[in-house]
């Protein structure tokens, strides 16, 4: 049985795939743009990356991440975090994503 | 950080301000092709090239680079980007000179910040751009005639494109010898365009070449090649990508075939390749990608924007044909069919914007 936290972790996973990258066309969580998604004692923070620091999507994908996370039952304060450490890789793009796959080497 | 009132004031009034210099660019391109205004209307044929370049593309840029980054300071580029288009067609040509060297040194200083932060051969390429503009912008500034300093002029667009693409297709897992290549061509192209005075011919046809090379790779590996079999907005931005793409290699084959003349006919098709079709076309691929930047607001797709794409593309072919066979009817008609299809799609793009922010809806 899930916890109350891991249900929330995955309604924000589930909520978070509807955040597409306008180019690409893949969700934000399969990009490996989602570093970290913490849930403890009614707090939520999520920690993004874009795929450079000087990405001009930052500040969108920030904001619709904040609309997504709004209203969450058993949260009480929730933080967006911009981490630019690790910098994200490519490797970090979903395996299932069959975009790319043929491409991989 | 950009959270106060001001500064979100700020950020607005300064894409209004590049959106007046890409107005009043298009504006004295007319001018240039003839068309008649009262005097007070009359801006000037000769602002239409630093108009283009720098109160709307040097601007923009900025403006994306500082919403990336999200620091004060940053802002200062696009400010003096806006500054210097106001001055420019008042007609203050030294306060002009100031703000327009100010933000093309700070656009540097934002370059060399970024690849400072993330050391990186994209970073490196986007940095060349910058320097470039800043090379073209001294000369004019100096008074250099604007056929000496177009080389440097069109590597500012087109080496920011290419650092951005190269960043977005490590998705595509270039090889790293490929990587290293389109660097090392980058570098040779930057060395050609550089020793044009010597000889104008013979390196304009190299640097021709080269950029022939540099298209070649990224047709390759562009994710564009894989996104075009998408739908919606990823289609759309695979086809002007692609397209760009094929117009820079038919302004590289005109540059192997013709050099780069210092006016005249060739001169106009050669730069409006570079400026219509590949830079606009670029701009009409990142459309959902640079409103949602700057706006944070959705650009919802339609099909709609295929109009102005064809439109673009069509006229352009007609303004070249124009050119080659001189037709100045045929020209003109390509250039005000350009400035049609332009306005078309930022209408599009407004009335989309507007669309979406009264009903909010999810991205696709």
């Amino acid at each position: 049985m899930m916890s109350g936290a891991e249900e929330i972790r995955r309604t924000v996973v589930a909520r978070l795939r509807d955040i597409i990258d306008p180019e690409i066309g893949i969700n934000i969580v399969d990009l490996g743009l989602i570093y970290a998604i913490r849930v403890e004692d009614g707090d939520l923070e999520v920690q993004y990356a874009t795929t450079t620091p000087g990405c001009p999507l930052r500040r969108f994908i920030e904001q619709q991440i904040k609309v997504a996370v709004q209203q969450l039952p058993g949260i009480t304060r929730s933080e967006v975090l911009f981490v630019t450490s690790p910098s994200w890789q490519v490797e970090m793009v979903a395996g299932h994503v069959s975009l790319f796959r043929s491409q991989a080497r | 950080m950009r959270n106060g009132l001001s500064l979100n004031l700020l950020f607005g009034v300064l894409m209004a301000g590049a959106a007046a210099g890409l107005l009043a660019g298009l504006y004295s391109g007319l001018l240039l092709l003839g068309l008649s205004l009262p005097q007070p209307l009359d801006i000037g044929g000769a602002v239409h090239g630093p108009l283009m370049i720098n109160g709307f593309l040097a601007a923009l840029i900025s403006l994306e680079r500082a919403a990336a980054l999200e620091l004060r300071w940053t802002y200062a580029a696009p400010i003096g980007f806006v500054l210097s288009t106001i001055f420019l067609i008042s007609g203050n040509l030294f306060w002009f000179g100031m703000f327009l060297m100010t933000g093309s040194l700070l656009l540097v200083i934002i370059l060399a910040y970024l690849l400072k932060l993330h050391p990186s051969t994209y970073h490196f390429i986007m940095l060349m751009g910058v320097l470039a503009l800043l090379a073209g912008n001294f000369g004019f500034v100096r008074g250099w005639p604007v056929s000496e300093l177009a080389g440097w002029w069109i590597a500012f667009p087109v080496l920011t494109i290419f650092g951005e693409r190269l960043e977005l297709n490590r998705i595509m897992r270039p090889p790293e010898k490929a990587q290293w290549l389109f660097t090392g061509l980058v570098i040779v192209w930057l060395v050609s365009l550089s020793l044009l005075p010597v000889d104008r011919d013979a390196f304009w046809v190299i640097s021709s070449g080269i950029l022939i090379l540099l298209s070649l790779w990224l047709l390759k590996y562009d994710i564009a090649r894989r996104t075009i079999r998408t739908s919606e907005w990823p289609r759309f931005s695979a086809l002007g990508m692609l397209t760009a793409y094929v117009w820079i290699i038919i302004a590289a084959l005109f540059g192997m075939w013709y050099g780069l003349p210092y006016a005249g006919p060739v001169y106009d098709a050669i730069l409006h390749i570079f400026f219509v079709g590949f830079v606009f076309s670029m701009i009409f691929a990142h459309a959902a990608i640079i409103i949602p930047a700057l706006t944070g607001l959705t650009v919802t797709y339609s099909v709609y924007f295929y109009l102005p794409y064809l439109l673009l593309n069509g006229f352009l072919a007609l303004r070249i044909i124009g050119d080659l066979m001189w037709i100045p009817e045929l020209r003109a008609i390509g250039a005000y069919g350009n400035v049609l299809a332009i306005l078309l799609f930022l209408g599009g793009i407004l009335f989309q914007v507007v669309r979406s922010a009264g009903f909010p809806q999810k991205m696709r």
